[in-house]
């Protein structure tokens, strides 16, 4: 499975967004400058999803794109920006 | 009493440090500037009381529980080591995150006392923060600081003695939704702890500008993190740096400091008189005054580099480098906070390797301490500037070309180790906290440049000045003891040691052995390869940068070196790119923590000088002359037994991955 995602990853080209199979509201499908409601962090890493838990980015916070630079997003989470890859932003759920 | 200093990155502790303490510790407008704890003593100035009071640097972190390895180094510290008073740093232009940590520390039965720091930005942006009321809620003392400016500065340490020994009362204690979530629902309670301090921050606080809209900072990064136009900017951006500090300003300033050197010189030697030993007045004037004037005379060079990296490292644009690189450094299996160490690098790689402390992914972390020193870094300029003044006419694109040449070495190595390493099946993330761009600061970028270039200073003073002596005297006597003959050179000390040496050298073009010895004492300090040239080869005259100019000047130290321009250009990158001197080993073994790391990066460095000196050797005589130059075929079996090694570890058939885990660790 995770073959295919990287597969996926080198074969899609730049506006995609990731295999159907994941879920599919996640912050790559984020209008820029409209804040959101976090539904929920999907990523393996355990340690990711505490250290974003301590920026403040977990079910129930808001957050908001403020851009998106190639493959990068900058993002507005309780009051401080972080420049985040693609495969961050996919794991954020909206 | 002892004070450590806690708080979000970038949220001004070191800049604080700095300002209380007298000292001069690095700092820089990105998360990830300080990795490893600093102490110092408070300044008299400040404090009238009768105690010493030590303060102690931490590195940031975002919270308690630590993420990243200099998060770890907070959390250890403040958990083992007790401090008498914490004093939390919060940047108060970002309340509701910084609070989280602030309600953290107050839970440790510590006395805290909160320094709202940044207050310049707070005045500038409209924002109204009611300290008392935070204060009241928090429990503890909250003193409004500048620590650019030292406001504020006096009145904290005196809040600070006066809660040492008291009892630190916890925050939220009269909320009952709170204390209800047990330890071990950390997360429940932690989401609790947010809420509290949501609500917190909007009692005590008044914006007039909703945060979340785009700002100054993001307009600008919309050019300079743009998908196509990062890149140029960045590479504009260092070729600007390079530029002003070898071929501009730097030069410029290098002449007059030459002329006083070479007045110098000849000051001493008429003082010296007639009736000295000619022996001590060549070391003295050649060796120790010459050698160190040719290192020394390159310093204007390297304060302008140091004084232009402070200025972008004060911006703020170099988190956005991070951003931009990204995409790229993640082909080769390195992450986007790779390029920070690596800019750091090219003014000295020992601050470089350690910078990599701040990237999560171990490979990843000793994949870019180990390509780090491939990156030229200041005390390389000298060499770069002495052959390019010799051998190229002053040519810019020599230096251009070694960054370059640089960089692609680093990616070439990236992918090596990616493959000999293998993928692994962990991805890691990006993420990387933006702060405000700001107008950066003359005063600091000149503090920055005085602390490294002194460093500089003092290397040369010592080191330097040693080695050159030693090296003189090598040269001018045998083993017997006797003076060595005019045109007998061959039989000196140094001549002995360097000699076997030199004949390894052969296929790469540069079989002297005075070039052997300049290139060994490479390793001690970079400069020295100047430094021992000037006195190797007698030329203490070349020092002057004006004689680059003069044709003749530069024919005779070519001549005298005996160097084709071809075999000038691969002693060169042998140099630039050969392991680099013991102190940055001493740096990459610290951060690699694995001597198997060790020897294999020190070897790949060792490795990718030879075989880059001898491809450009042999390849660029070949095009010259039409012919291989001298040594070809013992050079090409060593270089193939080199080439051989590595591809046979890339594509070996890989141990099970348990095993594999193992051997990296």
């Amino acid at each position: 499975m995770e073959i295919a995602f990287v597969h996926k990853l080198f074969h899609r080209k730049a506006k995609g967004r990731g295999e159907k199979g994941f879920q599919e509201n996640n912050l790559t499908y984020a209008k820029v400058h409209t804040p959101y409601v976090v539904q929920g962090v999907h990523t393996k890493d355990k340690e990711m999803k505490d250290f974003l838990f301590t920026l403040g980015c977990y079910e129930g916070e808001e957050i908001t794109v403020i851009s998106v630079l190639a493959d990068n997003y900058v993002v507005h989470v309780k009051g401080a920006r972080y420049s985040i890859d693609q495969d961050l932003a996919r794991a954020i759920l909206i | 009493m002892r004070i450590a200093l806690a708080g979000n990155p970038n949220s001004g502790k070191t800049t604080l440090f700095n300002a209380i303490t007298g000292r001069v510790e690095h700092v820089g407008n990105w998360p990830g500037v300080t990795v490893a704890k600093k102490e110092g003593d408070v300044k008299k100035e400040l404090y009238k009381g009768k105690k010493r009071i030590r303060v102690v640097d931490l590195p940031g972190a975002y919270s308690i529980a630590p993420f990243t390895s200099e998060e770890s180094v907070t959390s250890t510290f403040i958990k083992n080591e007790q401090p008498d008073v914490i004093i939390n740093i919060v940047d108060a232009t970002n309340l509701s995150r910084s609070l989280l940590f602030t309600t953290q520390l107050l839970e440790l039965n510590i006395p805290v006392v909160v320094a709202l720091n940044k207050k310049d930005l707070v005045d500038k942006k409209s924002i109204d923060i009611d300290v008392e009321k935070l204060s009241k809620k928090l429990h503890c003392p909250v003193v409004k600081t500048a620590s650019l400016n030292g406001a504020g500065l006096e009145e904290l340490l005196i809040k600070a003695e006066e809660v040492v020994g008291t009892v630190q009362k916890r925050s939220f204690t009269e909320e009952k939704t709170f204390l209800a979530f047990t330890e071990e629902d950390y997360e429940g309670k932690e989401k609790e702890r947010f809420r509290l301090v949501e609500s917190l921050v909007k009692d005590i606080e008044v914006r007039q500008v909703a945060t979340a809209k785009e700002n100054g900072s993001d307009q600008i990064d919309r050019i300079v993190a743009h998908k196509y136009l990062g890149i140029p900017i960045f590479a504009a951006a260092m070729f600007l740096v390079f530029h002003l500090s070898q071929s501009t300003v730097g030069p410029f300033l290098a002449d007059f400091l030459t002329g006083w050197i070479d007045a110098f010189g000849e000051g001493v030697a008429n003082l010296l008189g007639e009736n000295v030993s000619p022996v001590l007045s060549a070391l003295l004037i050649d060796g120790i005054i010459g050698g160190v004037g040719a290192v020394v005379g390159f310093l204007p060079l390297i304060m302008v580099l140091f004084f232009l990296l402070g200025l972008m490292e004060d911006s703020g644009y170099m988190a956005r480098v991070a951003v931009v690189m990204d995409r790229y450094l993640k082909r080769v299996g390195l992450s986007g906070k790779s390029i920070i160490p690596m800019v750091i690098g090219t003014g000295c790689a020992i601050p470089g390797i350690m910078a990599t402390r701040t990237i999560k992914d171990v490979r990843q972390r000793r994949t870019t301490a180990m390509l780090t020193p491939f990156m030229p870094c200041g005390a390389k300029l000298p060499i770069i500037a002495l052959f390019s003044g010799v051998f190229f006419q002053n040519s810019a694109w020599i230096g251009t070309s070694m960054y370059f040449v640089g960089i692609f070495i680093i990616i070439l190595g990236a992918l090596m180790v990616k493959k000999i390493t293998g993928e692994g099946a962990a991805r890691s993330f990006f993420i990387m906290e933006l702060p405000e761009y700001r107008v950066p600061s003359i005063k600091r970028a000149l503090l920055s440049m005085w602390s490294q270039g002194k460093a500089f200073v003092v290397k040369a003073a010592t080191i330097i000045l040693l080695c050159n002596a030693a090296i003189h005297m090598m040269q001018s006597f045998t083993w017997n003891f006797q003076v060595v003959e005019e045109g007998m050179e061959a039989t000196s000390i140094l001549a002995s040691i360097a000699t076997p040496f030199s004949i390894l050298l052969i296929p790469l073009g540069f079989g002297a052995w005075q070039l052997a010895a300049a290139a060994i004492t490479g390793f001690i300090a970079k400069e020295n390869v100047v430094g021992t040239l000037a006195v190797v080869y007698g030329i203490t005259n070349f020092i002057n940068v004006e004689e680059f100019e003069l044709i003749s000047g530069a024919g005779d130290v070519a001549s005298a070196m005996g160097l084709t321009t071809v075999s000038a250009l691969a002693y060169l990158v042998f140099n630039l790119f050969t392991p680099p001197c013991f102190a940055a080993i001493g740096a990459m073994n610290a951060e690699l923590e694995s001597k198997k790391w060790l020897a294999g990066g020190v070897s790949f460095q060792l490795g990718m000088g030879y075989v880059v000196a001898f491809l450009v050797y042999q390849v660029g005589t070949l095009v010259t002359t039409g012919a291989f130059g001298q040594g070809f075929l013992p050079g090409l079996v060593a270089v193939s037994l080199m080439v051989g090694t590595v591809l046979y570890f890339m594509y070996r058939k890989k141990p099970s991955y348990e095993e594999e885990l193992k051997e990296m660790a």
